[in-house]
């Protein structure tokens, strides 16, 4: 089933034109694996990239620089590293994602882990979520934007419920607290400018543990 | 040129059967006119995005080398040559900034790449690059402008309205605009 909830053309061209920080690249790239809608407006964007390129100016080059390509085609290729595949129920996440889920999943609360992917010095970091169905997590709100894809199962924010490869962007605007629901555990790719900021006291007991 | 080449031109059909006959029997002479045709192109296009002339130069000849290495995965139904060796070079420079911002180790950035493309929605070949680039040139000032930031400033949306002193929803709208009438220039094809 294609995804409900989509990226909005301009991140989708920000995608394209390769604007976007790592782990918003990371979440939009997730989604165009499970949205052909998305996927073709990317390749539209990237087909205005590839013209606007040919219509660049050629650059002079070194005198030597196509005998140094053709010498470097007959080197062997390195091998290349073997994709690792995540879990066959999640929406298809590139290699990071799924070497952190199997190796850095921290339990955070019961029902509840969260595995980091990357942190940057600025505070951006980016993590999955897994929560078990019927589960809450604490209510909060943001700091900057955060972006987050579903892999797996579904939550409901407000009256809006999210399934596989739906996405959606939250920022300091929103007050919230998403529900898994369903019959199954819900896992979710999040990339965020900075951390969450807990609005009860269960958030901030169980924040400063898990770094979200 | 050998007199049994049968492709001797630079136009996009040409350039992607070059692609075609490098993955099907290593056509070296293939290579060379590709990497004559695009080499200088993918340098400018980085020198655009503030690259300087050697690391541009380094760029474009590892592009042309991925070119070479994965021309079996280049659909010339899906994509125009001159479309895949910018994804190609886009995400060489993606890589290459992240491994010196010492972020993470980077998989492959674009893993929709190889993804599966829903064929009849697919962007086919080059009559749509030519169909762009003749739409490109008829784009108004205005929103010529903030499609050529896009690709060539490395910017998001965000910062080119903060360059431009114009409110984040007008560079949107433009650019919305620009990509609705490019999208129109290759609607006209379909049936």
């Amino acid at each position: 089933m294609s995804p409900l909830h989509h990226p909005d053309d301009s991140l989708l061209v920000d995608y394209a034109t390769g604007a976007l920080d790592a782990g918003a690249r990371m979440v939009i790239g997730a989604h165009l694996g499970a949205c052909p809608g998305c996927s073709t407006t990317v390749a539209e964007a990237e087909a205005v990239g590839g013209a606007l390129m040919s219509t660049l100016p050629a650059a002079t080059m070194s005198p030597d620089a196509l005998a140094l390509a053709l010498a470097r085609i007959e080197r062997p290729a390195p091998a290349e590293p073997t994709p690792l595949d995540g879990p066959a129920d999640w929406i298809a996440v590139p290699t990071e994602v799924v070497r952190a889920a199997t190796r850095r999943r921290r339990w955070a609360a019961p029902g509840v882990w969260v595995a980091p992917i990357s942190q940057r010095p600025g505070g951006a970091r980016s993590y999955l979520l897994r929560v078990g169905a019927g589960m809450s997590v604490p209510r909060h709100t943001h700091r900057g934007a955060e972006m987050i894809l579903v892999l797996k199962g579904c939550y409901v924010d407000g009256d809006i419920r999210h399934g596989p490869g739906d996405f959606a962007v939250n920022d300091d605007s929103v007050d919230h607290q998403p529900r898994a629901i369903g019959e199954v555990e819900c896992v979710c790719l999040i990339s965020a400018d900075s951390a969450l900021v807990p609005r009860d006291w269960v958030g901030r007991l169980f924040q400063p543990f898990v770094g979200i | 040129m050998s007199p049994s080449s049968k492709i001797t031109g630079v136009d996009g059909a040409s350039l992607s059967a070059c692609i075609v006959n490098i993955a099907e029997r290593g056509d070296r002479e293939a290579f060379a006119r590709l990497f004559s045709h695009f080499a200088p192109r993918v340098k400018s296009y980085l020198m655009r995005l503030g690259a300087v002339p050697e690391a541009a130069e380094e760029l474009a000849q590892e592009t042309l080398l991925t070119v070479w290495r994965r021309a079996a995965a280049f659909d010339p139904t899906r994509a125009a040559a001159s479309t895949w060796i910018f994804t190609i070079a886009r995400n060489l420079r993606i890589d290459l900034s992240r491994r010196e911002a010492r972020g993470v180790p980077a998989d492959d950035p674009s893993q929709h790449d190889s993804g599966p493309a829903a064929p009849d929605d697919a962007l086919s070949s080059v009559e749509d690059e030519d169909r762009i680039s003749r739409a490109l040139a008829t784009l108004p000032k205005e929103q010529a402008q903030v499609v050529a930031l896009a690709f060539f400033a490395d910017k998001p949306h965000s910062e080119i309205a903060r360059d431009l002193g114009l409110p984040l929803g007008t560079v949107k709208s433009r650019l919305r605009l620009a990509m609705s009438r490019l999208r129109g220039a290759l609607a006209e094809r379909r049936p």
